[in-house]
């Protein structure tokens, strides 16, 4: 079976609009963190499916797998400092919703 | 992989364009494993120390070397004299936060070799920034200077604010991240290349840009950068996350992470075609505008001087917008954005530091109130933030003046005197809140509402970095033909 590109393309679009949508729309700071996973997994999708429509039979395009390897290495340091947060936050307030953290003026 | 392609590589001029970058590197490893031997806290700083200074005369070394390393790695990072000369301000960022930083925490300050090894990583992300040509090598380096730069913001992790400031940066961060990862897919889709080489060529740039998807991708790269930059109107979270995160730290946000993210800035807004140069410039101006009207409405210093970093952001854009309007001049910009960014890291650095030495008093005073009479109490802490305050405002004889008059005259040779004139008005506003403090210091006796705390005696490195911040400024400003020859 072989999907097109542009399918792969329109999957990681929906996606990454689903990403940014929970981002603004969530107050919890976890499901934050995951909406953003969700934007970095769309763009890796998005990476895969460009590398394939880039590549032919004889010369493969690398560049967007090795950028996603990448990706998949930050996100995880980043998701690794986040949840540090998360719980210095929730030490401090007994909370994880975003507006237990608005002391200042915003 | 067979081998000669990595001896290919990695010839003798990669490793010497990518010196500076592994010194700051194995020095944070070594600081980190340091943390785990019985080293004296002043050992383990001589090792930071060690590794700032190596770094900074590998730098140097490129920068007055007759031939430079130039592209290497393939196409994918580039070592010239300018890359080197944003080695040493990211450098110089850096160890002025540091050598604020040596006495700032109290309770936190057995983590101090943690902070360290943090603030080492981000001088290495910044240098990446600035050489990358290529998308990736400049997401690696944005992300290893923004994560640590969120745990640090956290830093004093038993404070309210501090915790705040690092989640705030944290969120906003990722999220921009994530913008600029999905623009790079879809650059990358429509191009076929991550190299920024495609936008250098005029003829190759128009051909990538014809398509509606590299289009939207080069859109959500620019708005991921300008949120790094707090350009207009990206710049929202800048008040909360300075005013929360650690003196130092915000310090090092203020400037470091700035001057990185110009650094790319001027190589890919260069590629902009001449006619947007009126939005580049509108953009700079409301930038400056937001800055300098929220900087007269604070009473907090350090937010005031949060907001003046947004209206700084503002100033440089406008040189880029002259390079991109057509300056005759071929570096006039980045030698404007290149001498700005190094006065304001030495004045905002400076000024961010004494703030810090003034508020690990115990007492909060970083209000205008508690300013008041500090000319007195302290006159020298009050001189060198006299000097600050005259630089950030543009005052002759400092290197703020200098700055200020390079980026403006780019745009007067790129013709665009009505952006000039707005600018220079904007920048006499900014006096306004500058000169306020000068006078809480100097004129107006001290509240006794709000006491001085204790005159603590001041720490030999920060007593060091102020010194050598205040030098700097008024070297700038006075002796500035040996900045610009290497510019």
């Amino acid at each position: 079976m072989n999907v097109p590109s542009e399918h792969l393309f329109f999957l990681s679009a929906g996606l990454f609009a689903l990403g940014v949508l929970g981002f603004l729309v969530r107050r919890n700071v976890i499901v934050a963190l995951m909406c953003v996973e969700l934007m970095l997994n769309a763009a890796n999708l998005a990476f895969l499916a460009a590398s394939r429509s880039h590549s032919r039979a004889d010369a493969l395009d690398l560049q967007g797998p090795v950028f996603s390897i990448f990706v998949i290495t930050v996100a995880a340091a980043e998701a690794a400092v986040g949840l540090a947060l998360v719980i210095a936050l929730y030490r401090l307030k007994q909370s994880v919703e975003t507006d237990s953290a608005s002391e200042m003026k915003g | 992989m067979k081998l000669s392609v990595l001896h290919s590589l990695f010839d003798a001029a990669a490793l010497s364009a990518l010196a500076p970058l592994m010194a700051l590197a194995i020095g944070a490893l070594l600081v980190l494993l340091a943390g785990l031997t019985p080293l004296s806290k002043a050992a383990r700083g001589l090792l930071v120390a060690a590794s700032l200074v190596f770094a900074g005369v590998l730098n140097a070394r490129i920068l007055l070397a007759e031939q430079v390393p130039g592209v290497v790695l393939d196409g994918v990072f580039v070592a010239d004299r300018a890359t080197a000369m944003w080695g040493l301000i990211f450098i110089a960022g850096v160890a002025v936060a540091w050598l604020f930083s040596r006495n700032y925490y109290d309770e936190d300050s057995s983590h101090q070799n943690e902070h360290d090894v943090l603030l080492l990583a981000t001088a290495v992300g910044m240098s990446m920034m600035a050489g990358a040509r290529d998308l990736i090598v400049f997401f690696i380096g944005l992300e290893l200077l923004s994560i640590p730069l969120y745990a640090l913001a956290a830093f004093r992790r038993n404070r309210a604010k501090s915790v705040e400031a690092g989640l705030k940066y944290f969120l906003l961060g990722a999220f921009a991240a994530g913008f600029f990862l999905y623009g790079a897919a879809l650059v990358y889709a429509a191009s076929g290349t991550l190299s920024l080489d495609v936008f250098a060529d005029p003829a190759q740039r128009a051909k990538v840009l014809e398509s509606p998807m590299a289009l939207v991708g080069v859109a959500m790269l620019a708005a991921s950068v300008f949120f790094k930059v707090s350009v207009f109107p990206f710049h929202v979270w800048v008040p909360d996350v300075y005013e929360g995160s650690p003196t130092p730290v915000t310090g090092l946000m203020a400037t470091g992470t700035k001057a990185a993210a110009f650094a790319f800035l001027l190589n890919a807004l260069l590629a902009l075609p001449t006619s947007s140069a009126t939005s580049v410039a509108l953009i700079a101006l409301i930038t400056m505008a937001v800055g300098n009207l929220g900087a007269l409405l604070q009473q907090d210093v350090k937010r005031m001087l949060a907001y003046s970093g947004i209206a700084h952001a503002g100033v440089v854009l406008l040189a880029i917008a002259g390079a991109v309007g057509g300056d005759p001049q071929p570096h006039g910009a980045l030698q404007a954005a290149l001498f700005y960014m190094a006065a304001y890291v030495a004045t905002a650095g400076g000024a961010f530091g004494v703030l810090a030495l003034l508020e690990s008093d115990g007492e909060r005073m970083t209000t205008l109130d508690g300013l008041r009479g500090l000319g007195q109490r302290r006159p020298y802490l009050a001189a060198a933030l006299t000097v600050f305050m005259l630089s950030l405002g543009g005052i002759p004889a400092t290197g703020g003046f200098l700055g200020k008059y390079l980026v403006f005259s780019v745009a007067v040779r790129a013709e665009m005197i009505p952006a000039a004139i707005v600018g220079v008005l904007l920048s006499v506003i900014a006096l306004g809140y500058y000169l306020r403090v000068i006078i809480a210091m100097w004129m107006q006796a001290p509240n006794e509402d709000s006491p001085l705390a204790s005159t603590k005696p001041i720490a030999f490195s920060a007593r060091l970095a102020s010194t050598a911040c205040v030098a700097l400024v008024l070297l700038m400003g006075l002796l500035p033909r040996w900045f610009l020859e290497h510019m």
